[in-house]
């Protein structure tokens, strides 16, 4: 072997990373937002308590789950409802639903959770402040929902395959932080250890809306059954997640924060980059990696979708799972830089479903080198929203050359690279995308599409003096002012742009929301169009009281249930 | 009612657009209000009365004409223009002074001078008709309000920070003012049409499943 090879292997270019295929191929991994939180709530030994419930035979009322941390608590204040079918709907254009949810930060006096019963059932039409961190609701999976109080009313136990298939009772379909409807700002939790990575408060409030979700349905059993219900048995339980509803409002999200979401990738591909740059595998790292290979099939057994998209992508990815086990087969993994030698194999051999799935899988085995680089997820650097006007014109150039070459050479004006605009709707306020050409939007259109306006740029800039300043062009373009910013910002931030057109006939959103969801730690994507999707969170998590730190992060992989 | 900063920010940047600026200032322009509010001085007023004047009509008559030392325009310089320049073209400020005559809305130039004080690493001055604020690129000293117009400002490399002002949580705009933020970020927002809510958002379906 040549001694001389230690030199570390190099993250994967962006121009690979960020096609938005790939980047709606993503997986889990260890730096996963839900992961992160059960991790540190198991070695912080984080206790639970549910001070309040109050529901009643009808299933309304409320409650309270109460997470406290070594130097801080938070509650979740949930509100039970009893809502008629018809107007239950996952779309965020809804106005009632099963339950509501605030996560409050500390513990709630007797006023505050009387001031939130008045207007967290609300949601967007209420207002919380800043004692609130989160705001959030679900509806029920009424299938799963009513046979498990059916069961458990019988005396007996729930169906397994029924819960594996769906994989939730109930479904947020918003979960609003970070100053939404009067929340405390991020800033009010940006600094503490516990909230300092992206969505930590997020994760939490529905780490217990899940617990909240379980105790409810064992109640509405309880009252069924006349005392003759059977408890749920923990084994079972532990099958269901929560459940996420999620359309258009959040795909503009990656875009419109450049620097954190290449923050996000970037710490992902500098994972991937020091696990394939390990020299020797040892054997209980290898035999770690077999056991999450092994787990993780069963899950993927579980995952469904109708959606022809993804159905051609699980089959995809099946096949690619026999690859896999196959030269696992026949492959020690001993020898030199197996990582690296599995991830070469990879991009030759399988789908980009199957590839980022691997990518994943040999982070888990090194936690060491790994989970340290958590730290490094969140966007606290502010001063990359201001623009540099000292850069040369040439150098602005030479940005756009190393980013958007892709894009100055599309034709910017045909109609199949323009078809879409992104806009917002008067009705709701949420983010929409529909046809430029055949609906009334594009005096509407928002700025999503960067890849256009830096093709945009290059052009005014040419026959600008090449060593003059961006200030000058700036001063007479500020409709520059946003692109400019963008390139800027590439320079610290090389995952940070989405390398493809995002406003084309063909884009595909729900590749931007399975990038953005797939960091929260979902699984089981289920795209219900091309621009919605249905995952589903925590499935396989210890609930609140079983946590530890044995079972505090490999619960997304499930055990064969004995 | 108090606002969130997040929902001011959001809410400006709209306003900002919808009152015909270009997108990367109203980005800038959301982020002054924002930081305004957050000095405890009246970001929502300063620009609501701002966008009220409608300089961004003819944007080209209400910004200098070029980067040198004495900025003028044809008519009232907009700090929406006057601002992100002060930022961008701050390394002017190491050799001596940036003059700027009658300028709407002064108020709004203080988060760019902020900016520029981070850039430099220095404390800025900066007067305003005689009145002396001063920024180190974090906290600011200005008193609570300011003129709508003023005749003359002054940016200055050096100066020190005496009583900087409070930092404020949340953000607490007059109503009035607010409605007008509302009406022009209304003006962003696309007429709701059956066909955009089946298609736009993602699906028609029920969830009863």
């Amino acid at each position: 072997m040549d001694t001389q090879a230690q030199t570390q292997i190099e993250r994967r270019d962006p121009a690979t990373v960020m096609r938005l295929s790939r980047l709606g191929s993503l997986h889990q991994c260890r730096l996963s937002f839900m992961r992160q939180l059960t991790r540190r709530m198991a070695s912080e030994n984080w206790s639970f308590t549910r001070p309040v419930f109050d529901i009643d035979t009808n299933g309304v009322g409320r409650a309270v789950y109460t997470a406290q941390g070594p130097d801080r608590a938070y509650s979740l204040v949930a509100f039970a409802h009893d809502l008629p079918p018809e107007q239950r709907s996952d779309r965020v254009i809804a106005d009632a639903w099963d339950a509501t949810f605030a996560l409050f930060d500390g513990i709630p006096t007797g006023a505050d959770i009387e001031r939130l019963s008045q207007n967290v059932p609300l949601q967007e039409a209420g207002r919380v402040s800043e004692s609130e961190l989160s705001l959030s609701r679900a509806n029920r999976s009424v299938r799963l929902w009513d046979h498990v109080v059916e069961a458990l009313a019988a005396g007996h136990q729930p169906d397994v395959e029924q819960i594996y298939q769906v994989g939730y009772l109930m479904r947020t379909t918003a979960v609003y932080g970070s100053g939404k409807f009067g929340a405390a700002d991020r800033e009010k939790v940006a600094d503490r250890s516990e909230t300092q990575a992206p969505f930590q408060v997020e994760m939490l409030s529905v780490f217990l809306t899940r617990t909240f979700v379980r105790d409810l349905v064992q109640h509405m059993a309880n009252v069924k059954g006349c005392g003759q219900a059977a408890t749920l048995d923990p084994e079972i339980a532990r099958w269901l997640g929560i459940g996420n509803s999620t359309g258009l409002g959040m795909a503009p999200f990656i875009v419109n924060h450049p620097v954190l979401f290449n923050n996000w990738i970037m710490v992902r591909e500098e994972a991937i980059a020091r696990v394939r740059s390990v020299e020797v595998a040892s054997t209980t790292e290898i035999s770690q990696f077999r056991d999450v290979f092994e787990r993780s099939q069963l899950s993927m057994s579980w995952w469904r979708s109708e959606h022809p998209i993804q159905i051609g992508k699980l089959e995809e990815l099946n096949a690619d799972l026999h690859l896999i086990a196959e030269y696992l087969r026949h492959n020690d993994l001993r020898g030199s830089r197996p990582w690296n030698r599995v991830m070469s194999w990879s991009e030759t051999k399988l789908s980009e479903e199957g590839q980022e799935f691997l990518a994943s899988l040999i982070l888990e085995p090194y936690g060491d080198l790994v989970d340290g680089l958590t730290s490094c997820m969140a966007d606290s650097c502010t001063q990359a929203f201001v623009i540099d006007g000292t850069m040369l014109i040439g150098k602005v150039c030479d940005l756009i050359r190393e980013t958007y070459a892709w894009a100055l050479d599309l034709d910017w004006e045909a109609r199949e690279n323009c078809a879409r605009a992104w806009y917002v709707s008067e009705e709701k306020l949420e983010p929409r995308m529909g046809e430029r050409f055949d609906e009334p939007i594009s005096d509407y259109e928002q700025p999503l599409a960067p890849a256009r306006d830096a093709a945009a740029v290059y052009d005014a800039l040419q026959g600008w003096d090449d060593t003059k300043p961006v200030a000058e062009f700036l001063l007479h373009h500020p409709e520059h002012r946003h692109t400019i910013r963008r390139i800027q910002m590439t320079t610290s931030a090389p995952y940070g742009e989405i390398r493809d057109n995002t406003i084309g006939s063909k884009v595909l959103p729900i590749d931007m929301l399975r990038a953005k969801l797939s960091f929260f730690g979902a699984t089981h994507f289920d795209p219900r169009s091309d621009r919605w999707v249905r995952i589903c969170m925590y499935s396989g998590a210890p609930y609140p009281e079983e946590l530890t730190s044995e079972n505090a992060d490999l619960w997304v992989y499930p055990q064969e249930p004995t | 009612m108090n606002f969130s900063l997040n929902e001011m920010e959001a809410t400006a940047k709209r306003a900002t657009r919808g009152a015909g600026y270009s997108w990367g200032q109203a980005e800038e322009a959301s982020k002054a209000a924002r930081w305004l509010c957050a000095q405890g001085m009246d970001g929502a007023g300063v620009l609501a009365g701002l966008l009220e004047q409608g300089l961004a009509s003819d944007s080209a008559a209400h910004r200098p004409g070029q980067i040198d030392r004495l900025w003028l325009s044809e008519r009232a310089l907009c700090p929406l223009s006057a601002g992100p320049l002060l930022s961008d073209a701050a390394h002017l400020l190491k050799t001596g002074p940036v003059e700027m005559r009658n300028v709407a809305a002064p108020a709004l130039l203080l988060p760019f001078a902020c900016h520029a004080a981070r850039l430099l690493k220095e404390v800025l001055t900066i007067e305003i008709d005689g009145a002396q604020m001063m920024t180190d690129g974090e906290r600011l000293v200005a008193p609570d309000s300011l003129p709508d117009t003023v005749h003359k400002v002054v940016v200055t490399n050096g100066g020190a920070l005496t009583t900087p002002r409070k930092q404020n949580a949340r953000a607490c705009p007059d109503p009035q003012d607010w409605c007008v933020l509302n009406r022009f970020a209304h003006r962003t927002y696309a007429p709701a049409t059956e066909e955009s809510r089946l298609l736009g958002a993602g699906s028609g379906l029920s969830d009863n499943d």
